[in-house]
Parts: C-alpha cells; sequence; structure tokens
C-alpha cells in the first residue's frame, strides 16, 4: 500500500521535472543560436563554448570582409528566404556582419561570392551548435 | 587584403579557411577528448581538401 503510494508520487513528480529539463534546454538552445557559444558557456562546456563563438566569428568576420551577400527579409524569391534563415543562425553576429559590410555585398566577383557561402555557413554553424546544446542539456550523449 | 575590411583571398585561401574552420567546430562539437578532437580536425580537413581539389579537378575538361 505504502509502496504504490509512493510510486503515484514518483510517476507525478517525474514528468514535471522532464518538462522542466525541456523547457531549460530549450532556452539554452535560445541563448545559444542568440550569442553563438552562450548554450554551451551556460552548462560550463568552455572549450565548445570558445570554439562555436570564434569559428562562428571568423566565419562571420571573413564573409563581411570578403563583401559577401547578407540576406534581408524583404527576398524576392524561395532562395532569398533560405538564406536569410541561414544568414540569422548567425543570431546577434547577423547584426555584427550588418555593421561590419559599410559598403554592402559585392559579388560580382569570386571573393564576394564565398563570402556569401561563408555567411551561410556560419549561421548553419551556429544552428547546429544551438541543437548540440539542446541535446546536451537534455542529457543525451554529447 | 586593402582598407574597409575587403579581404582578397584566393580560390585556394578561401578554401583552406573554410575547411580549417569548419574541421576544427565539427572536432570540438564531435569528440569529448583532446586527442580524439585533434585526429577528428585532421581527418575531416584532409577530405574537405581532397574532396574540394577532386571536384575542381573533375570541373577542369569543361573549362577547356
Amino acid at each position: 500500500m505504502e509502496e504504490s503510494k509512493m510510486a503515484d508520487e514518483t510517476t507525478a513528480i517525474a514528468p514535471q521535472q522532464g518538462s522542466r529539463r525541456e523547457a531549460k534546454a530549450f532556452l539554452i538552445a535560445v541563448a545559444g543560436w542568440f550569442v553563438p557559444g552562450l548554450g554551451h558557456a551556460l552548462m560550463k562546456m568552455w572549450g565548445r563554448a570558445v570554439t562555436c563563438f570564434l569559428t562562428v566569428g571568423l566565419l562571420v568576420f571573413f564573409g563581411a570582409g570578403m563583401r559577401g551577400n547578407l540576406f534581408s527579409s524583404s527576398g524576392n524569391d524561395a532562395f532569398d528566404a533560405l538564406g536569410y534563415i541561414a544568414d540569422m543562425g548567425t543570431g546577434t553576429f547577423y547584426l555584427a556582419a550588418r555593421s561590419l559590410e559599410k559598403e554592402g555585398a559585392d559579388v560580382s566577383h569570386a571573393g564576394g561570392d564565398y563570402g556569401t557561402r561563408f555567411l551561410a555557413t556560419a549561421g548553419v554553424l551556429n544552428l547546429l551548435a544551438a541543437l548540440h546544446a539542446f541535446e546536451a542539456a537534455r542529457g543525451r550523449k554529447a | 587584403m586593402n582598407a574597409g575590411l575587403g579581404f582578397k583571398l584566393s580560390h585556394l585561401q578561401a578554401m583552406l579557411l573554410f575547411a580549417l574552420v569548419i574541421s576544427i567546430a565539427f572536432g570540438f562539437l564531435g569528440r569529448r577528448r583532446p586527442v580524439d578532437r585533434v585526429k577528428y580536425i585532421v581527418w575531416s580537413l584532409f577530405l574537405f581538401l581532397l574532396v574540394g581539389v577532386g571536384i575542381g579537378w573533375a570541373m577542369y575538361p569543361f573549362s577547356h
């Protein structure tokens, strides 16, 4: 009788803890997207945090420096929309890239085209890192 | 490189930079132990360059 009562309490508490953990993991993922590496830093994974920050930062820095195309929300077609989603993956670094690209994009030469890929890759890489932080926060192997 | 943050990288330099940065990120995200990370980074970098140069040579006949 006593054991079944304890079991009921345990099953009542477990989903609550699970949902709290999910919410925390979601917040960590959002933080990781917003500032590259912040999600891992919140979990004290310092090596991964610094690596995410530097690699995404370097790609954005060189992408903007090579005058790559930084897509905006007012795109004309699906490819522009996909490019915008990829670029927005860098979180706050999107704004940094905008401020770095004072002269605007120039994809008339190969360097600008490479820059566009660098910027999109930075966003996708940061989304991957945020997903990794999310999985780690949920207790999955990471 | 010139003023105004206008980097001028060659194709090879851009590919090397891209491959190195992505390999480091993959190594740190994908592996936990430092030795495993270094192995992964080196192997990933090698494959990036191999595939990049390979595709470059595969496209070479079409440029003539």
